[in-house]
């Protein structure tokens, strides 16, 4: 066949490789797009619980959900996540250590979050209950569904903890890379917490006093 | 080292066992690519065979064949089938295939990602069907409207096994579309920038964002009913708070951006096969490119359209009226550069573009009626109607099969290495094509004189028994169609003419290295020069220093995603049975669920976990994926 398209300004050259570095952030991009469509999966469970909500007069808002456990669950996540951050920038100047270190406290932080939303659930469960009406079938399955990005996240942080040394820092690769892979669930994990709070507790308080 | 000894040596690296074991464990897009695409045949064939049955049942009135339970139980599994396991699988089965061997890259970004999304597929589609071998198939059509699936309509497992398939299919998607994302945005080609893409990878890359966005509202459904069937909560209970009208609005908010997942990439293939034989390149690229991906982006605003007859207020249906009225703006701009394509060109028609014309016809029929629905009085008026059974299949079968069909005669010769014969394939093509316009066409009549769909039978008199007759026989002749394509397949891949590289002398990258490929593609890996790379001028295999052989290891060049510049190389792992493994203990784990073996859940929980570790395990090569 004839050339039909040449483009000659743009015409790149036969050279070599620049480098021979290997590539190590498509695990990154993996965990990047794992957590969006998590994300997408609690937005619609928002989105159901706002549709469900909406003009339904059996909707129980008369004992809404106490903040005295969803807040400090909220601030142990924040520090859970401050600690990791740190923990990694430990593990980009290879002090091993210290990073691991930071896990095992976000390890134990998250098991107190967990421990901290049993006693929620506990006291909520005197009002309503998963199987009392609609609205607690909501909200269980939201707390639940986050419960359980939790505990798959306490996994990640065991697995990068038992990661040995030497494959944390192979000399053709930043050293860090699986840790940060996991931080970056650990804030998917605060941010999703925030929102719950905000819409499942902080809301029906709010509107309870207004 | 000679080329003899260099392909020796990337054979070595790149080749999977011809074992029982290397069967199980190849990681190759490749193998992959094509058990993808004989899976969703079958799976085409059993939908088929079932919408055949159907049709035996109606082509005479008060017909006795299928009681209504079975009646009902068939049409959810034809469209089941259809739907999920067929039409989008057959899909991403040519991506798989096709994607690295366009951007000229050795595999996928995540080879085990995708060895994993195949086999969880094939036991997803597995998994739906148990329930029809135990006599419990589900029975309440496949957009599953609750309150019939919930418990006290649907007793049966049935309904249980297709939320629980449906959810593992999602998983296996999922995982497809972030690895179809990473590969075609960090493994393209130095100099492939994006404005240099083919086509076939922006519809791709589109839908792949689309099932980011779009799947996860048919988990939160799927697990919603699940939940209320088998753990007695209360989300779709009217008597204890909950809504129905939750589970018609999180289906379609997947619903209808799945449309575009099935419909997107074979536009894609459409804007690849129709310039190869109109011998030009395509009019309006970056028109067409554009639109492709407003089309998945409008996809979300329109998914209200399917629920006008529920209830709603008069600016909420206005509003998605006006949203799904200009979606069909972005289609058009597809159709006219097609058409302009084909116009400023000179077609050769083949097997292939016999396909591709007729599609585009179908295409701009099943647009023309999807916008009569869109107006909410008509909409009203057909709802639940044979009208909207013919539009459906319009679109899905004119825009899904007909390309699949052209995208087998135009590359199954890269496949196989050998072509299709062209005087059996033109006959294929018209007997499918006027056996499908005899099925369909008549449902525009029937529908708009007030045929209810999904009924199982229908009283004689009513001025419906010739026209159902006439379908019945349309499909039967779109069935014989088919069959003389797969009777094509078969004598083709003994008997067929030798492909070579380039039988169609198209330009796309693919068509650069020998039929069938080699499991390494090319020896040297290419540098992209512009929009065609074999139409142009530029080698895209010179390498005059052997820098881009790559033979030291499992290689392949990581690109930035806007320019294509060369970064750096990516260590591709080798083959496992890990994701089999994967797959396996999650198939355990749901069908556990739809009887509550809760230890069974439990042990297939934590083996999937550990099975997890050990696949993420890196290695002192910096494999990933």
């Amino acid at each position: 066949m004839t050339p039909v398209f040449t483009d000659e300004s743009t015409h790149i050259e036969h050279a070599p490789p620049p480098v021979q570095r290997i590539d190590d952030t498509r695990g990154t991009y993996g965990m990047l797009l794992f957590i969006l469509t998590e994300a997408m999966l609690f937005v619609f469970m928002f989105f159901s619980y706002y549709y469900v909500e909406k003009g339904n007069e059996r909707w129980r808002v008369e004992e809404p959900p106490k903040l005295h456990y969803a807040l400090p669950q909220l601030g142990v996540l924040a520090l859970a996540c401050l600690l990791m951050w740190w923990g990694q920038k430990q593990a980009v100047q290879r002090k091993a250590f210290t990073a691991r270190t930071m896990l095992i406290a976000t390890i134990i932080l998250g098991l107190g979050y967990l421990t901290l939303g049993y006693l929620d659930d506990l006291e909520h469960q005197l009002h309503v209950g998963p199987r009392t009406d609609a609205y607690g079938s909501i909200f269980y399955t939201i707390t639940t569904v986050h419960a359980g990005h939790l505990i798959l996240g306490i996994l990640m942080c065991f697995w990068v903890l038992f990661l040995p040394r030497s494959k944390w820092e192979p000399v053709e690769r930043p050293p860090h890379r699986p840790y940060y892979n996991v931080l970056l669930y650990w804030y998917f994990l605060a941010v999703v917490w925030a929102a719950t709070v905000a819409i499942l507790y902080i809301g029906p308080n709010v509107y309870n006093a207004l | 080292m000679s080329k003899e000894q260099v392909e020796q040596r990337l054979t070595q690296l790149w080749e999977s066992p011809k074992t029982l074991w290397g069967a199980l464990a190849t990681v190759d897009h490749k193998t992959l690519g094509k058990r993808y695409i004989a899976t969703a045949i079958t799976f085409l064939i059993i939908g088929g065979v079932e919408a055949l049955m159907m049709r035996l049942q109606l082509a005479k009135p008060n017909q006795a064949l299928l009681g209504p339970e079975m009646y009902d139980q068939i049409f959810t599994m034809h469209g089941t089938t259809m739907i999920w396991w067929y039409a989008s699988p057959i899909l991403s089965g040519f991506a798989v295939f096709l994607v690295p061997l366009m951007i000229g890259a050795r595999d996928m970004a995540f080879p085990r990602l995708n060895a994993f999304t195949y086999w969880t597929y094939l036991l997803s589609g597995l998994l739906l069907y148990v329930g029809p071998c135990l006599g419990q198939a589900p029975h309440a059509g496949w957009f599953a409207y609750v309150p019939y699936t919930l418990r006290p309509y649907s007793p049966a497992h049935g309904t249980d096994f297709f939320n629980l398939a449906l959810i593992l299919l999602t998983i296996s998607t999922t995982g497809g579309a972030i690895n179809f994302i990473v590969t075609i945005m960090r493994l393209r080609a130095p100099g492939m920038s994006v404005n240099r893409m083919p086509l076939f990878l922006y519809s791709t890359l589109t839908t792949s964002w689309v099932t980011i966005f779009g799947l996860p509202p048919l988990t939160a459904a799927n697990v919603f009913v699940e939940l209320d069937r088998r753990w007695h909560t209360h989300f779709f209970d009217t008597a204890h708070g909950g809504n129905p009208l939750l589970w018609q609005h999180l289906f379609w908010m997947f619903g209808h951006p799945w449309v575009y997942i099935v419909f997107l990439p074979a536009t894609g293939m459409l804007s690849m096969i129709i310039p190869t034989f109109a011998r030009r390149p395509i009019v309006g690229y970056p028109y067409v490119a554009i639109s492709t991906v407003l089309t998945g982006l409008v996809g979300f605003g329109v998914w209200v359209h399917h629920m006008f007859a529920v209830g709603m207020s008069h600016m909420t249906m206005s509003f998605f009226s006006a949203a799904s009225m200009t979606i069909s703006i972005f289609t058009a701009v597809q159709v006219f550069a097609w058409i302009a394509t084909m116009w400023r060109g000179k077609p050769v028609l083949t097997s292939s573009m016999h396909f591709a014309v007729g599609s585009v016809a179908l295409l701009i029929i099943g647009g023309l009626n999807g916008i009569f629905t869109a107006v909410i009085p008509v909409d009203w008026q057909v709802t639940d109607t044979y009208f909207v059974v013919s539009h459906l299949h319009y679109v899905l079968v004119g825009i899904n099969m007909f390309p699949v069909f052209a995208a087998f005669y135009y590359w199954l010769p890269k496949m196989t290495g050998r072509m299709m014969h062209e005087a059996l394939g033109k006959v294929s093509f018209w007997v499918m094509f006027v056996g499908f316009n005899f099925t369909f066409f008549p449902m525009h009549v029937l529908g708009i004189e007030g045929m209810p769909r999904r009924i199982y039978t229908y009283a004689p008199n009513l001025g419906w028994d010739w026209v159902n007759m006439m379908i019945t026989i349309g499909a039967f002749t779109l069935a014989l169609g088919i069959l003389l394509s797969i009777i094509n397949f078969f004598w083709s891949v003994k008997h067929g003419q030798v492909a070579g590289n380039n039988p169609w002398f198209a330009d796309s990258m693919e068509w650069s290295i020998e039929s069938p490929p080699k499991p390494y593609g090319s020896i040297h890996l290419p540098t992209i020069a512009s929009r065609h790379p074999l139409w142009d001028e530029h080698d895209e295999e010179k390498d005059p220093n052997n820098q881009r052989i790559l033979d030291q290891a499992r290689l392949t060049f990581t690109t930035t995603w806007l320019d294509a510049d060369y970064v750096a190389l990516a260590s591709i792992p080798e083959d496992t049975i890990l994701p089999l493994l994967l797959a396996l203990g999650m198939f355990v784990l749901l069908g556990a669920l739809v009887y509550q073996l809760l230890w069974v859940v439990l042990g297939a929980g934590i083996f999937s976990l550990l099975i997890t570790g050990i696949w993420l395990w890196p290695t002192s090569e910096g494999q990933i994926g």
